[in-house]
Parts: C-alpha cells; sequence; structure tokens
C-alpha cells in the first residue's frame, strides 16, 4: 500500500492505535533481503508498505558492457533456482535477433531441463512452505525427495544448481542413453512421492488449518494487478505463457494448465503440486520422443540491428527479456523482468485485511511465501557504495584491515 | 486477438496517423529513421506486433487497447536511453505481446501515467522514473523504488551519461 493511503488509514482508526510492525530486511521466514512495514490494528495487518531496494547488483547496466557469450554466464547468476529459464529466455531473444532456428534435439533437451528446474524449484518451495507452518515433518520429507531431481541434474549438466546448459544456438551437453533410463527410474520415483504429497496436503488438518482461507486474492484483482503464473492461477486464471505464447516445443508435447478456484495458499500448495506432476510427464514425454542430431549450431557473435521479446513460464510465472542490438558485439539494451516484481503489488493485496476477510501477523509469513518471492531476481540494479557522487573502493589493506575486525 | 488482427484495428482506429506500416521479416534490420516521433508505425512478428505513436495519442492508444481490446495485462515496460530522446516502450497482452512504443525528449522526460486503466503498471512506471528519470505525471505515489537509500538526486543509472565505477583489481596481476 502506498505510503498515502497508510495515513489514510491512520485517521479512520477505531481504536484510534496503529502500530507500524518492520520485517526485514533480515528476517528468519525470508531467505533474501526485503523490508515490509506492516500496519497493524492489534493483531489485524491494516496496510503493507514494500521496499525491495536492498539487493541490486547492476545487471542490466553490466550486460551493456560485455559481449552476447559473456552475457550468458552473467544472466544465469540473476537467480539460482530459475537459472534454466532465465538462460533459456536470453538464448532465445538473441536467437530471434540472429533470426535462426536451433536443431529439433536441442530443443527437447532444453524442454526437459526446463522442467527438472520447475520440478525442483516447486519442491523446494513445497519444503519452504510446509516450514512457515510449522510442518516440518514434510519439509524434511520434501527435502530429501527434492535430492533425487537435483541428482538427475548434476547427473545430466554437471552442476546441481547453476547448471550452465542453455547457450546461444542450443545446447551444451548431449543426454546419453544410460542417462536417459536413470531419469526415467527417477520420475518414477517422484511421480509416486509427488502423489503422496498431493495426499497429505488434502488429508492432513495442519496444512488444512493454516492454509485455507489464508491470503485470498480474487480473480478480478488478481487480472487488475497483474498477477502471473502459480499466483495467478491459483485464483481461477486459465493463463500460461506455455499454452499462449508457446516456445520450444510446448504447442508439441502435452500438458494441461492446472488451475485451482479456492483463491488462497491452499490452491496454491495445490497448483503447484499438480504442475509438478505435469512437469515429470513431460520429462517422460520428451525422453521417448527425443530425435537423434545434433544439439548445437555455431551462430556469429554479434547479431544483426533488431530487437526481440522473449517470454517464459518460469517456475515463479511468467519471465520476459527485451533486448535491442545495435549490430556490435554488446547488446544497446538489455531488459529483465522477473515475476516476483510483477506478483509484488498482488501480494501486497493479500496481505491487506478487507471487510469479508482477515490477515493475522501470524499469517504474515505464509501469505509471503505463498507467492514464492526471489527478491535477488526482482532487484537487479544496485551499484558500489556511491553516495552523493563520491565512490570509494577498498584496497587490499583496508580490506585485510576490515577483516581481522570482524574477526574478532 | 490474433497479430493481424490487432494491426488491422489499430489502423483502423488511428489511421490518419500512419504513415508508414511494415511487416518485416523475422531478424530484418530496422533503420534508425523509421523510428521519428512524428511517424505511427505498425510492425508485426509472430505473436509480436510493434506499435511506434507520437507521444500525443500514447495514452489513447492504450485507453483503446486495454478498454476496448481487452489487453489488460502489463508484462512489462521498457525504458531506453536512444541519445536525445527517451524511448518507453510498454508491453502489453496475456497471449500476443503488442508493444506500444513512444519517444520523449530527454530534458523534458514527462509522461501521462497509464495506472488509472491497469493498476499493475504502478511498479514498472515508478521503476522507469528511478532509472532514466521519466516522470509520469498523475502517479499516485512516485516514490523511489529501485535505487537504495541515500541514493544522490538527479543521477539515473540507466542513461548513457552515466558511469558506473570499473572495478579495480586489488592485486596487481604478475
Amino acid at each position: 500500500m502506498q505510503e498515502e493511503e497508510l495515513q489514510k488509514t491512520e485517521k479512520k482508526s477505531a481504536y484510534e492505535l496503529f502500530f507500524d510492525i518492520p520485517v526485514g530486511p533480515q528476517h528468519p521466514a525470508l531467505k533474501e533481503p526485503a523490508f515490509f512495514k506492516f500496519r497493524v490494528e492489534g493483531e489485524r495487518v491494516v496496510g503493507v508498505d514494500v521496499d525491495v531496494s536492498y539487493n541490486h547488483r547492476g545487471i542490466e547496466r553490466a550486460l551493456e558492457d560485455r559481449n552476447y557469450i559473456q552475457n550468458i554466464y552473467l544472466i544465469e547468476r540473476i537467480c539460482g533456482i530459475c537459472n534454466v529459464a532465465h538462460t533459456l529466455c536470453y538464448a532465445q531473444a538473441v536467437e530471434q535477433l540472429h533470426g535462426k532456428e536451433i536443431p529439433p534435439r536441442a530443443n527437447y533437451i532444453r524442454l526437459m531441463m526446463e522442467e527438472l528446474a520447475r520440478i525442483h524449484s516447486h519442491m523446494l518451495w513445497l519444503g519452504v512452505a510446509a516450514h512457515e507452518i510449522g510442518f516440518d515433518t514434510l519439509f524434511m520429507y520434501v527435502w530429501r525427495d527434492r535430492e533425487v531431481v537435483m541428482d538427475l541434474i548434476e547427473m545430466l549438466t554437471g552442476n546441481r544448481v547453476t547448471t550452465a546448459v542453455n547457450t546461444i544456438g542450443g545446447v551444451r551437453r548431449d543426454v546419453s542413453n544410460e542417462a536417459k533410463d536413470k531419469v526415467k527410474k527417477g520420475m518414477n520415483v517422484l511421480e509416486e512421492r509427488l502423489k503422496y504429497y498431493r495426499k497429505v496436503a488434502l488429508n492432513d488438518p495442519t496444512v488444512n488449518a493454516r492454509c485455507s482461507g489464508v491470503g485470498i486474492l480474487k480473480p478480478k484483482d488478481a487480472i487488475r494487478l497483474c498477477a502471473v503464473g502459480p499466483t495467478l492461477r491459483a485464483s481461477g486464471v486459465k493463463n500460461d505463457v506455455r499454452k499462449d505464447d508457446p516456445y520450444t516445443l510446448h504447442d508439441e508435447v502435452p500438458f494441461n494448465v492446472i488451475t485451482f478456484d479456492t483463491m488462497d495458499v491452499f490452491a496454491r500448495v495445490l497448483v503447484r503440486i499438480d504442475e509438478t506432476l505435469e512437469s515429470v510427464n513431460m520429462v517422460r514425454y520428451c525422453l521417448d520422443h527425443m530425435p537423434n542430431g545434433d544439439v548445437r549450431i555455431k551462430l556469429p557473435l554479434s547479431p544483426p540491428v533488431g530487437e526481440a521479446i522473449s517470454r517464459v513460464e518460469a517456475p515463479r510465472g511468467e519471465l520476459i527479456h527485451y533486448a535491442r542490438s545495435n549490430g556490435t558485439k554488446n547488446p544497446e539494451r538489455y531488459k529483465v523482468r522477473t515475476p516476483t516484481f510483477e506478483n509484488l503489488p498482488s501480494v501486497s493485496e493479500m496481505l491487506t485485511s478487507k471487510s469479508d476477510y482477515e490477515v493475522n501477523i501470524a499469517d504474515i509469513p505464509i501469505i509471503l511465501a505463498s507467492i514464492d518471492p526471489c527478491f535477488s531476481c526482482t532487484a537487479r540494479m544496485e551499484f558500489r557504495d556511491v553516495s552523493k557522487g563520491k565512490t570509494w573502493i577498498w584496497s587490499l589493506k583496508e580490506l585485510k584491515a576490515h577483516c581481522s575486525k570482524s574477526r574478532r | 486477438m490474433e497479430e493481424n488482427e490487432v494491426s488491422e484495428a489499430l489502423k483502423n482506429k488511428f489511421g490518419k496517423k500512419i504513415l508508414e506500416i511494415k511487416i518485416p521479416k523475422k531478424g530484418e534490420k530496422v533503420a534508425e529513421d523509421t523510428l521519428i516521433p512524428e511517424i505511427m508505425e505498425i510492425k508485426v512478428f509472430k505473436r509480436r506486433v510493434f506499435v511506434t505513436v507520437p507521444i500525443e495519442i500514447y495514452k489513447e492508444v492504450i485507453r483503446y487497447l486495454v478498454e476496448e481490446l481487452g489487453f489488460n495485462h502489463v508484462q512489462a515496460m521498457t525504458g531506453l536511453d536512444a541519445g536525445k530522446f527517451i524511448e518507453v516502450m510498454l508491453h502489453l497482452g496475456r497471449g500476443i505481446t503488442i508493444t506500444v512504443r513512444t519517444r520523449i525528449e530527454k530534458d523534458r522526460s514527462v509522461l501521462s501515467t497509464i495506472t488509472d486503466l491497469v493498476p499493475g503498471a504502478s511498479l514498472h512506471e515508478r521503476e522507469i522514473h528511478d532509472l532514466l528519470g521519466v516522470v509520469f505525471e498523475g502517479h499516485p505515489n512516485l516514490t523511489r523504488v529501485i535505487v537504495p537509500e541515500g541514493w544522490p538526486e538527479n543521477v539515473y543509472p540507466l542513461r548513457k551519461e552515466y558511469h558506473p565505477e570499473q572495478p579495480k583489481p586489488i592485486r596487481e596481476m604478475s
């Protein structure tokens, strides 16, 4: 909520007593720095102000100073968990600038990696959500099973998280037949476990008590505030970039867009579990239908003058990259819009009490977690210490002095 | 709605302002002189429409797209420093992407807000205000959101005249 509106609510208080509770930038419920100022009236939350300016890294400007190959590795570091979505989006944008298509086998591998990343991201989220509602047994079970997909990703790409698999013109690693068998076995294990978690989510009284009727976002508001991804689909709006604007092979590989109509945190849990099950089936389809052939074409370093918009359904929602090329080896402008940035107005809406539903302080962590926030994605633009136009850099001596001071 | 239907609808509605219509092939070069602000130009790619409009009808075009054609989702807003001008691009739509592009002068960079049409555009406008110094007239809360506390006034990090300090190696390589 805006500062002015906060002041308005102050005057209207029934008890004439409001408190501002600061949450963040460092808070045990939020793993990344973001600052929330909650205005509370007793236990009710009546207003929220969001500040995300703690984690800016200046990536958009840094992209303009590097060439297209170097940028792959910088783009990958916008976000650890969505790294496959980011590199895929970047590679698609640059290929669109070149006007080239990539080999079909590369498309299958890209899609498979994207879905494996979605499985691991959604399972990570499910664990975090279970932890936020105080259900730590479920958290440990889910994260144990997440290791199955992490091991598969490590086997396929050589790395657990930062996979570096997508590149301009295709993918960097092929998939062998032995690897295919292992992935199939892993998918069988995951499917069984995910069906079990679905049963737990539907039947467990703890999950039901903490998630049902909490963090309501009505479809009308979701559309008005431009919500994206599972947050939007949990409000009953059928929208998925993979269906609406198919990229790689999403027009060939069959899958369902999962929606749920209870509009609360419970719906977001179920949408994510069901989506993970869909991803498992998509990975299986890719393994069965993968054609033989090359996995990469070579493209020149400098694309022709032009512009491109690339869209990908990242685990957290719609991800957009805009690229403008000026014919040199560095891009003229590169813009990244991440899903969490788009979902921030929606989470502010969920966190504000209305006439027909109340938000309690105890519900804040799970509502915040329910959009799967990723603030290092959201804020990409910080520069090193600059105040009033002055900059300074530590010398090695000063750095050492600082280190030894903090050791003490 | 298909991309060609959108471009036809826009041509019918704002036909007088159109001087040139181009449907380039994938990866075709965009000449610099096609972007002068008097020309309204429509380019159509696969599921992508690029519309360049003069600043006077910028809001009118967006109102038409949002209220009558139903493109009520703001995907993103891109700001770009193009020398004397600042280019603001609004990406609309959930299925196909319609980019409404306008150019404003750098010294008097004022544009009317669209938060009354789509409330979800609020953060995007604040981001462009932060990074490029475009003032959105009528925005309810145009405060800084992206740059950290204590950032100096009138320093806009995405303008080309801003040069970030290059990190020096703390130890010389031998």
